[in-house]
């Protein structure tokens, strides 16, 4: 199922990932099923935990991969609905939830993706929305308006 | 009218002379004295008469047969003195087509038989019927057949009705002969025969470069698409309003082979998707081309990727959106930029894709911002289609002596521009008029553009190599492929 190439892009993944000091997330292989994701938890500024978790899927680095807040569970706006019941929206900057319900955080749209793309870029995406998704529990403001401001200081 | 037969034969042969503007041996007059017209042996003195034109002329009804049909079936014509056939009634029966000559049919049917010499008895009920009578030449008039063992035939054709027959023209057509020699003197024809076209995406674009394909006499098409035709379609698609619900695929195989007849065309009525690669990959391997129509970035990464591991030239169209303008690309795997060096080195024009349909909407869409389904003119999607075409039809070409090989150095460039109009909001806003300007860059020019291929591409260059080296890492460790941590 997995061509050489993508075994090799993954390791390289991997290795990226930890030398520009992502150490918290690491890419893993499931054996039994030899699916991969890349996945780990880490910490906001005021030291709440989150999980990100992503799914590699079998058409990477061409395909996109989705990207999953999966810790705290559920996750709530700062009016207490459930995030991932708005779906694809842009003041949130979600996407379709997983099946399970896991908040789906917009990195790279499909019609922007392109291969070069690596994951510790998403997963500072990641961090970004983090940062952003307390900014926006702690004034009610839409989510969107952090992003933006922190997009320009990458 | 008269009755006499050999001025109806005079009558038809001169409405035939007429109708496709050759001296015939015959022409009409319309005779002063009589009041009526008659034909008269060409260059006849006819002081009283008045010459009638192809503007004048009012033609029989014409029944117009395959030749190459006939002859494949001639033996069973031996045994069984008569055949069965079916055409297609146009016009109120002004035009009879044998259904067999393409696969789209009129939406009335006539079923006629073709009888060997006058004294078979035709089946009860049969409404038409063309007689071959044993003759000798002439061999250059439409309605004479030669047998494959040599004999010559004339053809009278009858159409019983209200209780009398009529008399048609009858017209038998050497198919391939006929449509390629339009082309022959442009086009290495035979070569295009031979060569295969996969086409993936046919919408407006991808499907009109598909008959294009056709009609310059390529003679295989595997085409894929997963969509149906819908009403939307129909304002820009070459598919018309019947064909409404049909799977587009089906929609321009038949349109192909009404063009071209004797094409292979095979369908896949599937996406382009990481599980759809085993149908796929193939079909690019087996390709001498692939025409990339699809509207979305994913599908056309996919495709690229297929194609430079298959070493296959791909040609990617798309317009901008509302088709104000658009881009062609031609990737030559590892010779020139793929599609992902496109997509890195230019993101904006990469993007800047047009909005035809509900899925390419949603595709970029989030609830709280809506895009607008913002499809552009056909008029203006078509000159995308046609530089897919042509560049397709040089790689095609390319190894030949064609007319078109003159086009080398012209069309040497693996990214072309064009813009139907300078659209507000857009880095064209400030192009000059065409009309006065012509040494700026204008509307409705092409523009060949050169960019340099990444060596360190994803796809076609060695990512994996230059991002290792940036980072110190040893890429000899990368060849054994060591294991990542685990998880059950």
């Amino acid at each position: 199922m997995w061509s050489y190439d993508q075994r090799q892009r993954l390791y390289l993944e991997n290795e990226v990932l930890h030398r520009e000091g992502f150490t918290q997330f690491t890419v893993y292989q499931y054996q039994s099923t030899d699916t991969y994701e890349a996945s780990g938890t880490t910490s906001s500024s005021s030291g709440k935990l989150y999980t990100l978790q992503i799914p590699i899927p079998n058409g990477f680095p061409q395909a996109r991969p989705p990207m999953y807040l999966t810790y705290p569970f559920p996750l709530y706006t700062a009016s207490g609905t459930l995030v991932s019941s708005l779906g694809t929206v842009h003041d949130m900057h979600t996407l379709t939830p997983s099946a399970a319900g896991q908040v789906q955080i917009c990195h790279w749209r499909d019609d922007r993706w392109h291969s070069g793309i690596m994951l510790h870029k998403v997963f500072l995406k990641g961090l970004l929305w983090i940062e952003a998704y307390e900014q926006h529990l702690a004034t009610g403001r839409p989510l969107a308006e952090f992003v933006s401001t922190m997009k320009a200081a990458i | 009218m008269t009755t006499d037969p050999q001025q109806q034969q005079m009558i038809r042969d001169a409405m035939k002379a007429i109708a496709e503007r050759r001296p015939g041996r015959s022409k009409l007059v319309y005779d002063k004295t009589k009041r009526t017209i008659v034909a008269v042996a060409e260059g006849a003195q006819t002081p009283r008469a008045l010459n009638i034109t192809a503007d004048d002329a009012d033609m029989f009804a014409v029944a117009t047969l395959s030749s190459q049909w006939l002859n494949d079936h001639w033996p069973v014509i031996m045994r069984d003195r008569m055949l069965p056939v079916r055409f297609s009634s146009w016009d109120g029966g002004d035009a009879l087509t044998q259904c067999d000559l393409g696969p789209l049919p009129a939406s009335s049917v006539v079923g006629g038989t073709i009888l060997l010499g006058e004294a078979t008895v035709p089946p009860a009920g049969t409404e038409l019927r063309i007689v071959l009578r044993p003759g000798k030449g002439p061999v250059s008039e439409g309605s004479t057949f030669i047998a494959p063992d040599g004999s010559v035939h004339h053809a009278a054709t009858l159409r019983h009705t209200e209780g009398k027959d009529e008399s048609l023209d009858t017209d038998f057509v050497d198919l391939q002969p006929e449509l390629a020699v339009r082309r022959a003197t442009l086009l290495e024809t035979k070569v295009l025969n031979d060569k295969t076209v996969l086409c993936i995406g046919l919408g407006t674009g991808g499907g009109h470069a598909a008959i294009e394909l056709a009609k310059c006499g390529v003679g295989r098409f595997d085409l894929i698409d997963p969509d149906r035709l819908t009403v939307g379609n129909v304002v820009r698609h070459p598919g018309g309003i019947s064909q409404v619900g049909r799977y587009k695929v089906n929609v321009i195989r038949d349109l192909i082979l009404e063009k071209n007849p004797e094409a292979r065309v095979s369908i896949y009525p599937v996406a382009v998707t990481v599980e759809n690669f085993e149908t796929i990959r193939p079909l690019i391997a087996g390709a001498d081309v692939v025409i990339c129509g699809t509207d979305n970035r994913p599908s056309k990464l996919l495709v690229n990727r297929l194609c430079v591991e298959e070493n296959v030239v791909a040609v990617y169209g798309g317009a901008f959106r509302r088709a104000y303008g658009g881009q062609v690309l031609r990737v030559r795997p590892k010779a020139s930029l793929c599609h992902e060096c496109f997509v890195a080195a230019k993101p904006d024009e990469s993007t800047d894709t047009e909005i035809s349909s509900a899925a390419a909407a949603e595709a970029i869409a989030y609830s709280d911002r809506p895009v607008a389904i913002e499809p552009g003119l056909s008029l203006d999607v078509l000159p995308i289609a046609n530089m897919q075409t042509k560049l397709a039809l040089m790689e095609l070409l390319a190894d030949t002596t064609s007319t078109l090989a003159i086009l080398k150095a012209d069309y040497a460039a693996p990214w072309y521009l064009w813009l139907n109009r300078p659209e507000p909001g857009t880095q064209y806003a400030d192009w000059p008029p065409m009309s006065e300007s012509y040494d700026e860059m204008t509307i409705n020019r092409w523009y060949g553009i050169d960019i340099a291929r990444d060596s360190d591409c994803p796809v076609c260059g060695d990512f994996i190599s230059a991002v290792a080296a940036s980072y110190g890492l040893d890429t000899k460790a990368f060849g054994d492929l060591p294991s990542l941590p685990t998880k059950e």
